[in-house]
């Protein structure tokens, strides 16, 4: 589903060259769960931005769904990709403020200009146990509420691919709990591909595999998590 | 489109729309009823004006135009008249009198009023045509003169007729002296009975017209080529020196000031749009994430923009309406004349205005959205890139310059305010850039509010640059229409001072001008020095004789003429209100032949210093050399003379003497007696002519007045919106301080600091360009002699000071008063 050879990010800073990423090749097969794991800074994050064609790398290739190579792309060709194949799920939630949960939800289909955007929506919101909060704005949810939303908003566009980046870092450990087995749930019931960035060894546990940035560097897939971001 | 439109209704419900609406609502608000406001004044001004030429326009020639082409006036749907003026002895009885004859047809006059009574100085009342056929009416002045009254006869030529009323005022009397003889106003019927019109006989035909301007004008120019070579096609502007300057000077002013406006509810809109943008960024950073190409970025805020657009401008437009016609409802009392009914035009004209207004100012920072990198959603520290760009700038400068251009039909105007803007707002954004710098030894140095301001500036020194500029250009703008205004309405309140002379007496013989001065005296009037006045033309030009000169002199038509017959005089000292551009004047015991020439006279006549000119005066030749050149007032009532002599030079001619006095309406009476007791003088009552200037520049002040009222108001917009743009940023700064445990207290005294420190630097900036600017107008523009304003450097700083404090904590209060929290959460 997702295959990569050889990717390097490179910024210029007022310091000269920075490397983020070097040489990442992996493979990521259809309907696996993957946790991207490492300390703060390695580069995991930039990682899932290139991975989801929300960046473009500096050298390498990216393909995904088989055959799509997405540092080909433009971003009008990526936003299209994104639309038909990615779901996101953020550590910062990412919720349209002015809008309310439902419309924040509808997005994705209003989008695609799909007539069912709507009734998708709510059953999405159903499932997600907001069924009774669907004219509330972000501002009066909580914190978890707010990630059950974005986390409807991430199957509302039914994807291939879900990408989430420490969707429980703002998470309290008994909502994140919560949250996770939500994503899992979800994840599982719509077979979709899971790509998920983790500070949280038990959350990267109840993934199928593991890789470890370090440095910028792929190091290997890692064994032992929490001794890796440790 | 649906999304478009749904994502605008979700965003005006949210709240995020509600500055960026206001900011148009009240641009295009403010621009209409400027727009609307001004053009009903000016169509009141340019009707009142007209009562000087009693008519819209008017054609004078020396011979009668024909009939074919006047009638061409028809087909344009204009009003005309026709007037016929000449001079002839009129009888009474016992006397005879020359008297400038005026004989009008009966829809005379087309504009202003006649105004008559029943005895000589009595009280008047207005009437609505001149005297019927069979009957002339007469100066007040003429009746003492005749010794006769109103009801007797007279004969005018071969005619006799009754004096049916006594003349006290007709509009288009003016104010010249080339009409000193007293007049007598007939029906136009009666003139080929009088027998006095033979060929050759110096006749002036006028012929009047009124109607809508836009037809004025394009009879005008259809009319034009057509016109014989010595007649004259003029409005009130050329047509009437007395108030001509005042109005054009007024209308530049009021153009000005929409300008201004024009400016401000574009940096308004701008100012909003950004902040709209900015908070939009993340937004369309989510809205890639989930598939939004960046043309279906576009096309969402294309169709908010056009949606926003037309919400604003038709509001605006609409409020615009609402407010000029309560501003009018409210002045009406106070306003000497009726407005006319609003047109259609200036509405159309703020709706343009806010539709261009919008395009350059608000759509090019929409227009960035389409570049917000979707990876800001995981990594917002990497792309902290503002909306604002080359393109953007481009846009509303040359957005801003065809505003300029359209609004002024005046390109000199605007490349020279545009530049000057340019120029400022870059020596403007570079000191307050280097001001905010130069903060720290400052800030070191107080107590711990203080210390927190100036911090805050300085973590943000761009932006705080950028709204000291932004509140120092508003205050700028508004300083500057202050300052000129200022200076135009002390200009007017001097033109014609409240004891100016009101009357002037002409003709006096030499042996008689003991005896009046001591009867005038007596009555306890003041008079001024008396001139001796004679007539006279120019013969030769440095040996030319000036019949020989080329199209006599080459000036422009209506240009003074070098051969036409003038009064002259011959003074030691130089009239009040006069300048000498170039030469010397007289030394006071000069007998050298000398002749001081008037500036706009020596230039269409290209007269130049030690010129020789040779004069005809009373059949005998005098030469003279020009030895200086002057500026004449000519808008001051005052007698005024194209050519001065030299003090001694008139001594051996048989001249005349002028004086001039002051009557209050209760002092009127004396004139009768005067009159009676020096026949032969003649008295020019101009204070019915002052009092109509008076009123025509009380409204004109008025339009000024609310004109500055009203760009106020654009400015006021800007600060708030500029205030509103940079709020996210301090009140993020605040909450951190705030959960910190500074108290409330602290973060309320050094925001206040923080907005007394920017608006005191855009108050010196203001200060600065503002003084720069009014020079440049002063010169360029008006027309007016500048003088530094020392007061403004320290009201500038004060007034900023003061301004962005009291709108930023009104702002701010609110978001204050809540919990860190709720503050947070607003900004996410």
């Amino acid at each position: 589903m997702i295959k990569t050879n050889n990717v390097s990010k490179v910024v210029e800073t007022s310091e000269g060259r920075l490397v983020i990423l070097e040489g990442i090749t992996l493979e990521i097969n259809q309907g696996e769960s993957v946790a991207v794991v490492g300390a703060s800074g390695s580069g995991k994050t930039t990682l899932l931005s290139l991975l989801a064609g929300l960046d473009s790398p500096s050298d390498g290739k990216i393909v995904l769904g088989g055959e799509q190579d997405i540092t080909v792309m433009n971003e009008a060709q990526r936003a299209k990709l994104r639309g038909e194949m990615v779901g996101f799920v953020f550590q910062t939630f990412q919720l349209l403020s002015s809008l309310s949960a439902l419309e924040n939800v509808m997005l994705p289909g209003e989008l695609r200009g799909d007539p069912q955007a709507e009734h998708n929506a709510k059953k999405l919101l159903d499932r997600v146990g907001l069924g009774h909060r669907l004219q509330h704005y972000p501002r009066q949810l909580s914190g978890g509420e707010q990630q059950r939303v974005a986390i409807a908003r991430a199957f509302a566009s039914n994807p291939k691919i879900l990408f989430a980046d420490e969707p429980t870092g703002n998470l309290d450990a008994k909502t994140g709990a919560k949250i996770i087995d939500l994503l899992f749930e979800l994840n599982a019931d719509f077979g979709t591909t899971l790509v998920l960035v983790t500070h949280d060894a038990r959350l990267a546990a109840r993934c199928e595999r593991s890789i470890l940035i370090d440095a910028g560097l792929l190091v290997s897939e890692a064994v032992d998590v929490s001794a890796a971001i440790a | 489109m649906k999304l478009a439109l749904k994502l605008l209704v979700r965003d005006w419900r949210g709240g995020e729309l509600t500055l960026l609406l206001a900011a148009l609502i009240i641009a295009v608000g403010t621009v209409t009823t400027i727009t609307l406001f001004v053009d009903r004044l000016q169509q009141a001004l340019l009707m009142e004006s007209a009562s000087f030429i009693a008519a819209d326009r008017v054609i004078s020639a020396s011979r009668p135009i024909e009939p074919a082409l006047l009638a061409r006036a028809d087909e344009y749907g204009l009003q005309r008249s026709a007037t016929v003026s000449f001079l002839s002895m009129v009888f009474s009885d016992e006397r005879a009198q020359l008297a400038a004859v005026k004989a009008v047809d009966d829809g005379y006059p087309l504009r202003g009023k006649l105004i008559v009574a029943d005895e000589p100085f009595g009280t008047g009342r207005p009437a609505q045509k001149g005297p019927q056929p069979g009957s002339v009416w007469m100066e007040s002045r003429l009746f003492p003169s005749l010794d006769t009254r109103p009801g007797a006869s007279v004969d005018v030529g071969a005619l006799t007729l009754p004096i049916a009323d006594v003349l006290l005022k007709e509009p288009d009397r003016g104010g010249g002296f080339d009409t000193v003889a007293p007049r007598v106003i007939m029906h136009l019927s009666d003139v080929d009975r009088t027998e006095i019109i033979q060929p050759g006989s110096r006749v002036t035909y006028r012929y009047l017209f009124s109607g809508e301007e836009g037809r004025l004008k394009a009879w005008e120019a259809s009319v034009r080529p057509d016109l014989p070579e010595d007649t004259r096609l003029y409005g009130v502007k050329e047509g009437a020196e007395e108030i001509g300057e005042a109005l054009s000077k007024a209308e530049r002013f009021l153009l000005l000031g929409g300008l201004l406006g024009v400016i401000l509810a574009g940096v308004a809109i701008a100012l909003a749009a950004n902040r709209y943008a900015y908070r939009h960024f993340d937004h369309v950073a989510i809205l890639k994430t989930l598939g939004a190409t960046p043309a279906r970025i576009d096309q969402i805020y294309l169709v908010i923009f056009i949606g926003l657009g037309l919400a604003a401008t038709l509001i605006g437009a609409g409020l615009g309406l609402l407010v000029q016609a309560g501003v009018a409802e409210v002045l009406r009392p106070l306003l000497p004349v009726a407005l006319p009914a609003p047109t259609m035009k200036p509405v159309l004209l703020g709706l343009t205005t806010g539709m261009v207004c919008l395009l350059s100012f608000a759509l090019p920072p929409l227009l960035t959205l389409r570049n917000a990198d979707p990876v800001r959603v995981i990594r917002r520290d990497l792309d902290t890139a503002s909306p604002s760009s080359l393109l953007a700038y481009g846009f509303g400068g040359l957005g801003t310059f065809g505003l300029m251009w359209w609004y002024s039909q005046d390109l000199r105007l605007t490349i020279l305010l545009f530049i000057g803007g340019l120029v400022a707002v870059v020596v403007l954004g570079l000191l307050a850039l280097l001001l905010v710098r130069s903060g720290r030894q400052v800030g070191l140095q107080a107590g711990s509010a203080w210390r927190l301001a100036v911090a805050g500036l300085q973590r943000r020194q761009l932006e705080s640059a950028l709204q000291i500029l932004a509140f120092g250009l508003a205050l700028m703008l508004l300083l500057t229409l202050f300052l000129v205004r200022t200076s135009l309405l002390s200009e007017w309140r001097n033109q014609i001072p409240a004891d100016a002379p009101n009357h002037f007496a002409m003709n006096i013989l030499p042996e008689e001008r003991g005896e009046i001065r001591a009867f005038l005296d007596g009555a306890k009037v003041t008079v001024t020095p008396e001139y001796p006045m004679i007539r006279g033309r120019i013969t030769e030009l440095n040996g030319v004789p000036v019949a020989e000169l080329k199209r006599d002199g080459g000036g422009d038509r209506g240009a003074p003429r070098l051969s036409s017959t003038r009064n002259l005089t011959a003074t030691a000292t130089l009239p009040e209100d006069n300048k000498i551009l170039s030469g010397t004047w007289f030394s006071p015991t000069s007998l050298v032949s000398e002749v001081s020439v008037e500036a706009e006279f020596a230039k269409s006549n290209g007269l130049m210093l030690g010129d020789m000119l040779v004069f005809e005066i009373e059949g005998r030749a005098l030469a003279a050399e020009v030895t200086s050149v002057r500026s004449v007032a000519w808008d001051n009532l005052q007698p005024n003379f194209y050519l001065i002599f030299s003090p001694q030079m008139l001594i051996d001619f048989p001249s005349t003497f002028m004086t001039s006095f002051f009557l209050d309406p209760d002092q009127k009476s004396v004139l009768s007696p005067l009159l009676r007791a020096f026949p032969t003088m003649t008295v020019l009552e101009v204070d019915a002519l002052i009092e109509q200037i008076r009123t025509i520049v009380a409204q004109v002040t008025l339009a000024v007045e609310f004109m500055l009222v009203l760009i106020l108001m654009s400015g006021a917009m800007v600060l708030l919106a500029s205030i509103q743009a940079s709020l996210d940023e301090r009140m993020k700064q605040f909450v951190i301080l705030r959960t910190l445990g500074a108290s409330n207290q602290l973060v309320r005294t050094s925001l206040a600091m923080e907005f007394a420190v920017l608006g005191a630097f855009a108050g010196l900036l203001a200060a600065l360009g503002a003084e720069l600017t009014v020079y440049g107008l002063e010169r360029e523009i008006f027309d007016l002699d500048y003088s530094p304003t020392p007061w403004l450097w320290a009201l500038g700083p004060i007034l900023g000071a003061g301004l962005i404090s009291v709108i930023g904590m009104l702002a701010t209060r609110r978001v204050l008063d809540q919990s860190p929290v709720a503050v947070l959460r607003g900004l996410a």
